[in-house]
């Protein structure tokens, strides 16, 4: 057994030869081992509460969480050894996720993408998967998703962006929208077409792209909360060499739908771990103001229960889910049953928050100080306003909920089918 | 019937089928829930249920939902629950009495607002939870006392045999093993919510079974209606609410084995269920247009229903204020589930 390369082993874990796969086989002993570390770490503290003017900013810090965590060694379970990992499965990285939000941490944001992109990438391309993912665990690098384009929202078999072979590299050329961390990730896995421009799903392929490449041009977007959460990018004849294959040619679609259950799963699973964090912290933001002589709304308490009882559904459902990835299990068209908990837990918390906070949320007038905090407004308000707005995206991306219902009025109900226009 | 073999790590999925198949059948024939009781001894429900309780329990009380059954097998599951601290039953067989709201116990002084899942003939004690000083006590009132103060439940569900009981009864101080009331009264309603929950589950399914079979066949405009997206919607949702519940209820099957509690859990399960009822019948209601309205058909017996097991051992509404006021005054966020 090697030790976990950087900084020594943490306190808490037991010394000694076989550890690590102890804690792989052990959950509970992981659990237990890995909360005593986040409460105990002073290196830590540092990210408990902390706010970011932008989402640069986030990540920069975020990538600092993340290379403390893997240095530590937390992050490494549940990931394959050939990729940095120390063993463990898909229990372990929930599990990394609930313990940070219970112990008042953020999740590094670039966990979201490890989430969605990581198991493909292991699964169909373990040399990639090699070569790059040990340094995004590192918190070194993190990537992108390239699926929408302006053309193709809902209707991703309709995608544009070509692909065209000559000998052992492509020429990509086109165009991606909406890419999350766009701005700031060094790779991007896109869903590109190989085949006919009719050939809809059956001429996709998945490939990864370096950013830095000739002929790619990022533009940051802005959402609607200011923060540069988005991009798009356009490739111009960018050369990329066939070994950047996810899966082989043709079977791009595949591979998206085996890393749909990755994102509607693990990703439902980090964020109701983060969701209940920032529940505790509502919680916690609405004593102090009553403490400070501004009682709650009326109706507070039915809205907080809520919330909370959305939640609690959401990691009910989610955890059967991830257990089943676990275990090997391909998640079918019930994993939509998870997405739409999500956006409903997700939508209501925020709405809460907003209602609850009421003028405080609304307003935050510029001049305003001192001992006015109304007028002021508060850094966890903004935060608030800024999240709100990032939840508003629960029911559109990854599938919208309309997508999700009609996924699950076809293949899980079976009725009859929607009719053509 | 002999007794099906088991592992001892749960139902397996061909003696869950077999027990489901045998049970809905009975419960179809039976749905007065007669008998109920000849057919479980036949299965060997005791030694079901020391296999796995929770698979059976909710095993037993979805199929009691789907088949709107009006059998007092909850009683048992409560008395189970109570019997250990209360003295050997002497004049016959009890039944516990339902408190309304949030199925809080009654104080000694007030009257009674609760309900019974039947009437009183041959029952010789009621039990009713009393709150003292901070404790809960249990109560063996003389189904005779209480029986004045009983009238037919009636109302939303007119078919549920419920018996309301509304007003003053006397010798509510009549105390039986007050000593570790309040653990064996919270631990009973919570195994008693879970039993609920599953009950709300199962009319839930066979609901939305009938408003999925409605739309497929009813045609308007040329096409089955179940083909328009707003009608699929909805049933998609009822399908998300449903699936929702049975999770929680898992979970908090998993968290009573805790010796510690999981009353929180089960309040959770029977609240969601709760909500899950309200959603899915509000969705199965609409896509049935006005035949879902008629007296003649089967789905407003599944709307009544589902609201009144709503009620029993507290409303979801009641819950979710009652919950969210302990949050407010800082109780732990009980993450229930973990991985
Ligand atoms: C915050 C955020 C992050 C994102 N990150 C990424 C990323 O990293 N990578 C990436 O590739 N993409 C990303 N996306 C894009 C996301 O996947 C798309 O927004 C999503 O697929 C929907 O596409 P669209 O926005 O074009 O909406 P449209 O497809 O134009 O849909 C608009 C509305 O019409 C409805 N609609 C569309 N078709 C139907 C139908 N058949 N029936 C009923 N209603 C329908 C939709 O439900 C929706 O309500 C992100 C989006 C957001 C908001």
């Amino acid at each position: 057994m090697t030790a976990p390369t950087g900084a020594p082993a943490p306190v808490a874990r037991p010394a000694g030869p076989g550890t690590e796969a102890s804690l792989a086989e052990d959950l509970d002993a992981y659990r237990l081992a890995l909360r005593d570390h986040l409460r105990t770490e002073p290196a830590l503290e540092s990210f408990r509460g902390r706010r970011y003017p932008s989402t640069e900013a986030r990540m920069a810090d975020h990538a600092r969480l993340e290379r403390l965590l893997h240095d530590a060694g937390w992050s490494r379970y549940g990931w394959p050894a050939t990729v940095g990992g120390l063993g463990g499965d898909e229990r372990h990285r929930a599990v990394l996720y609930d313990e940070l939000a219970a112990a008042g941490l953020p999740v590094p944001g670039q966990h979201m993408l490890l989430e969605t992109l990581g198991p493909p990438i292991v699964r169909f391309a373990p040399e990639l998967a090699a070569a790059y993912l040990p340094a995004y665990l590192r918190g070194e690098e993190w990537w992108g998703q390239g699926f929408s384009e302006p053309e193709a929202g809902s209707d991703l078999a309709s995608l544009r962006c070509r692909a065209r072979r000559d000998g052992d590299t492509y020429a990509v050329t086109g165009q991606k929208l909406w890419t999350s961390h766009g701005a700031t990730a060094t790779r991007l896995v896109c869903l590109v077409r190989t085949g006919t421009p009719e050939s809809r799903h059956r001429g996709l392929s998945m490939i990864m792209i370096d950013v830095d490449s000739p002929g790619v041009t990022v533009r940051p977007i802005a959402m609607a909360n200011g923060d540069n959460e988005l991009a798009e990018v356009f490739f111009d004849d960018v050369v990329v060499p066939t070994s950047r294959l996810i899966g082989a040619e043709g079977q791009g679609w595949a591979v998206a739908m085996y890393l749909l259950q990755f994102e509607r799963a693990m990703y439902a699973w980090l964020s109701a771990a983060e969701a209940l964090r920032r529940l505790r912290e509502l919680r916690g933001q609405l004593a102090a103001r009553a403490a400070g002589g501004r009682p709650v709304p009326d109706g507070a308490a039915a809205r907080l229960g809520e919330a909370y009882a959305h939640l609690v559904a959401l990691r009910a459902r989610s955890a059967g889910t991830v257990r089943r990835l676990a275990v090997g299990d391909t998640v079918g068209p019930e994993a939509s049953v998870d997405k739409v908990l999500l956006a409903t837990a997700e939508i209501c918390l925020h709405d809460v928050a907003r209602d609850l906070l009421g003028d405080e949320f609304l307003f935050a007038a510029e001049g305003a100080a001192g001992g006015n905090a109304l007028a002021a407004g508060t850094v966890e308000a903004a935060q608030w306003r800024t999240d709100w707005w990032f939840s508003r995206s629960a029911t559109i991306l990854g599938g919208s909920a309309e997508v999700q219902r009609t996924i699950l009025a076809d293949h899980v109900l079976g009725l009859p089918k929607e009719a053509k226009p | 019937m002999t007794p099906m073999t088991r592992t001892t790590t749960g139902l397996d999925a061909q003696t869950a089928e077999l027990l489901t198949g045998s049970l809905r059948k009975m419960l179809a024939d039976n749905p007065d829930g007669s008998g109920l009781g000849d057919t479980l001894a036949e299965l060997g429900w005791d030694e079901v249920l020391a296999d796995d309780r929770p698979g059976a329990t909710t095993l037993l009380f979805v199929e009691h939902g789907r088949a709107l059954a009006t059998s007092r097998v909850l009683d048992e599951v409560l008395l189970a629950e109570l019997a250990p601290s209360l003295p050997a039953p002497g004049t016959g067989p009890r039944a516990p009495f339902y408190p309304l709201g949030t199925a809080a116990p009654v104080a000694p002084d007030a009257p009674l607002a609760g309900l019974l899942l039947g009437g009183l003939d041959g029952v010789a004690e009621v039990v009713v939870p009393v709150a003292l000083d901070g404790q809960v006590g249990l109560s063996l009132v003389p189904a005779d006392l209480v029986a004045a103060a009983t009238r037919p439940a009636g109302g939303f569900d007119p078919a549920s045999r419920w018996l309301l009981v509304d007003g003053p009864v006397a010798e509510l101080t009549r105390y039986a093993g007050s000593e570790d009331g309040s653990r064996v009264w919270d631990r009973a309603v919570a195994v008693g919510r879970l039993a609920v929950a599953a009950e709300i589950i199962g009319v839930c399914a066979a609901a939305l079974a009938i408003a999925v079979e409605h739309t497929s066949a009813r045609v308007q405009y040329g096409r089955q209606i179940a083909t328009f997206q707003a009608v699929r919607h909805r049933l998609s949702e009822a399908h998300v609410a449903i699936e929702s519940a049975r999770s929680v209820l898992a979970a908090a099957w998993k968290a009573l084995e805790h010796p510690d509690g999981g009353s929180g859990a089960a309040r959770l399960a029977k609240l969601r269920a709760g909500w899950a009822q309200a959603e899915v019948m509000r969705h199965a209601l609409q896509v049935c247009g006005a035949m879902g309205l008629s007296l003649e058909h089967p789905l407003h017996r599944h709307v009544s229903r589902a609201a009144a097991l709503d009620a029993l051992l507290g409303g979801h509404r009641a819950l979710t204020g009652q919950l969210g006021a302990e949050l407010l005054t800082g109780a732990e966020l009980d993450p229930i589930v973990e991985i």
